[in-house]
């Protein structure tokens, strides 16, 4: 898959302070997560990639093309949801995104239609001629959405995009964030500090920790791979265990019927449903033990040194 | 796309040139101003010198019109350069007004709905967003001192004929560069002053001091240190020296008019500062606001 953001060595210090220590790496997912605590440099990191910081050193570019040289262009395509407030309170909803359309290229007459489907389309049809400033908070963060979506981007970058909305509103914005990502029209950086807001939309996840990247990992690999270790409960049956290894698995059995299975790479659990029947033998339960994100996270954190990783490569295991 | 099409959809359409993208800064700018009422009057009332003056002008040329109202001018022209300057001191003063009524809230309020980040994160350089909101204020104080400046200053020449034009041709310059002057000092000023103290009340109230409070304390240095170097506090004589300048004033004129009470580089020289100091300000404050966060 094309990298939609490539990292090379980037530097970003603010006063004095490194904000952004050499991070070094390749995001290519549909979805981003970007993860790590407050203070961690995610905001920084997005302020980077929409030009507002100019590395010392190193560099970022975004669709193989350098943030700094290519700063227009590349703005004309990013769709940004800012983690603050950030709106005109007496304008109406509508007259706003369209004005944001508009001043991102598109012609009065196009700004204002896509200010509408913006609108409709994040669920806010009904309220787009109120003023923004009478707004709730939940709506106030799908107007910032619809901004950022109305002049079709093909990179949207959210930052905290479910700050401070109730978990009906929460929802509604992740079930907006994957539709616009099932689209396949455009790709999607998440920044959060809720690591189940990444875990529901996003199949590629860059942690920071104190400005370093401490783990970078394709979760839909690490989600695949999981699937290969499995915990059995089954009837007790003649040789099923024998046959399971025949197939080239590796178990250990605890007694009870239960089993712990890893299947190579071969292997699925047709085969084992398909001996199961051949050896009558019920399997009354079946876990794949998985990795969440959360254990990554928190592996993550626990590291001292940051591992030099690289997307899909290790599987999640730091 | 229908609206009942609720989904995702990239855009792929025209786009407009790059470089007009300010000019969408400025059409929301205007639209925004003229949405209220007493604004739009206030503005039609700063044509009414410039009406005032076309029918002066008219009556001056004009020896049976004169004969009517009974009024004579006798032989010295009266329509010349120190004229023309007094007109533009009331339109200027109408448009300071102007000013301090709409340049606070054309820029307070982004600052303070935090919405800059959301600008500058699209095609729009900082530079253009300053240009796409100064130039509001330009075209709006424009309107209201050397377009109509120029229009009286036409109609004279028509009117009076003999050579008037050419004779007062460098009078079309001064009307010019004169107001430019005025245009970019109140509105360079009125804006940082908006975002710097980001309340569009006390941004106006700190227009106001500007204008009317400093040359009082400029005024009391004077009188302490026996100088006359506060009067460069005041904003206003700095103007008016500069532009008795530009319209050739006479020495006896510019001294009846204090206007050689400090050097004329001095009051360049303020001015100038004035604008480069708001400038300063303007730009340091939009790059703070980029990545602002609640």
């Amino acid at each position: 898959m094309t990298a939609v953001i490539e990292l090379e060595n980037l530097v970003i210090q603010l006063g004095s302070r490194i904000i952004l220590d050499r991070l070094t790496g390749s995001l290519s997912g549909r979805c981003i997560g970007l993860l790590g605590p407050n203070g961690s440099g995610k905001s920084t990191l997005i302020n980077t990639l929409l030009g507002f910081y100019r590395p010392l050193q190193g560099s970022a570019r975004i669709f193989g093309k350098e943030v700094q040289t290519h700063l227009r262009e590349l703005r004309a395509t990013i769709g940004y949801m800012p983690e603050s407030d950030a709106f005109i309170a007496d304008m109406s909803g509508v007259h706003f995104v369209r004005y944001m359309a508009e001043i991102s290229g598109l012609p009065p007459s196009e700004a204002m239609e896509r200010a509408h489907e913006a609108f409709f389309y994040v669920g806010l049809g009904e309220a787009r001629y109120r003023k923004l400033g009478t707004y709730s908070l939940g709506m106030k963060q799908l107007a910032k959405l619809a901004q950022a979506i109305a002049h079709g981007p093909r990179l949207i970058l959210l930052d905290e995009p479910t700050n401070g909305l109730d978990p009906e509103a929460r929802a509604r914005m992740l079930e907006l964030v994957q539709e616009i990502r099932d689209t396949s029209q455009v790709q999607v950086l998440i920044s959060s500090h809720l690591l189940r807001d990444i875990e529901d939309c996003c199949d590629q996840v860059l942690i920071l920790k104190d400005g370093r990247i401490a783990a970078l990992c394709n979760l839909e690999e690490e989600r695949k791979s999981n699937l290969k270790f499995l915990e059995l409960e089954v009837s007790q049956g003649n040789g099923f265990v024998e046959s399971v290894e025949a197939l080239g698995c590796e178990c250990a059995t605890f007694g009870a019927g239960r089993l712990k299975v890893v299947l190579p790479d071969h292997i699925d659990l047709r085969h084992l449903y398909r001996l199961a029947d051949e050896h009558s033998v019920q399997i009354r339960r079946m876990n794949y033990r998985r990795d969440s994100l959360e254990d990554i996270f928190l592996k993550a954190m626990s590291t001292g040194a940051p591992p030099p990783v690289s997307a899909g490569s290790t599987n999640g295991r730091l | 796309m229908a609206v009942y099409k609720r989904t995702y959809k990239a855009y792929s359409g025209p786009l407009t040139p790059s470089w007009s993208r300010f000019t969408v800064l400025s059409r929301y700018g205007f639209q925004t101003l003229f949405q209220s009422r007493p604004f739009t009057a206030f503005t039609v009332l700063c044509l009414i010198p410039f009406l005032a003056g076309l029918a002066f002008i008219y009556v001056v040329n004009n020896a049976s019109v004169q004969a009517i109202l009974n009024v004579r001018f006798g032989q010295t022209p009266i329509i010349n350069n120190a004229w023309f300057m007094t007109f533009l001191g009331i339109e200027a003063f109408m448009t300071f007004i102007l000013t301090a009524w709409s340049a606070p809230g054309m820029i307070s309020r982004d600052f303070a709905n935090h919405s800059v980040q959301l600008y500058l994160s699209r095609p729009l350089s900082r530079a253009e967003y300053l240009a796409g909101k100064v130039s509001v204020l330009a075209a709006l104080l424009s309107l209201t001192t050397w377009v109509p400046a120029l229009i009286l200053f036409i109609v004279e020449a028509t009117l009076h004929g003999n050579g008037w034009w050419w004779q007062n041709l460098w009078m079309a310059g001064s009307i010019v560069i004169a107001s430019l002057m005025w245009i970019a000092v109140v509105s360079l000023l009125a804006m940082a002053l908006a975002v710097w103290v980001r309340w569009r009340i006390a941004a106006t109230a700190l227009m106001l001091g500007t204008f009317f409070v400093l040359p009082g304390v400029g005024g009391v240095m004077d009188a302490i240190l026996r100088t006359n170097w506060g009067m460069l506090f005041n904003i206003t004589y700095d103007l008016s020296a500069v532009w008795g300048h530009l319209f050739r004033l006479d020495d006896a004129a510019r001294h009846a008019g204090g206007f050689d009470r400090v050097p004329l580089w001095s009051a360049w020289g303020t001015l100038l500062a004035v604008c480069a100091i708001s400038l300063w300000i303007l730009v340091r404050r939009l790059k703070a606001r980029e990545v602002e966060r609640s």
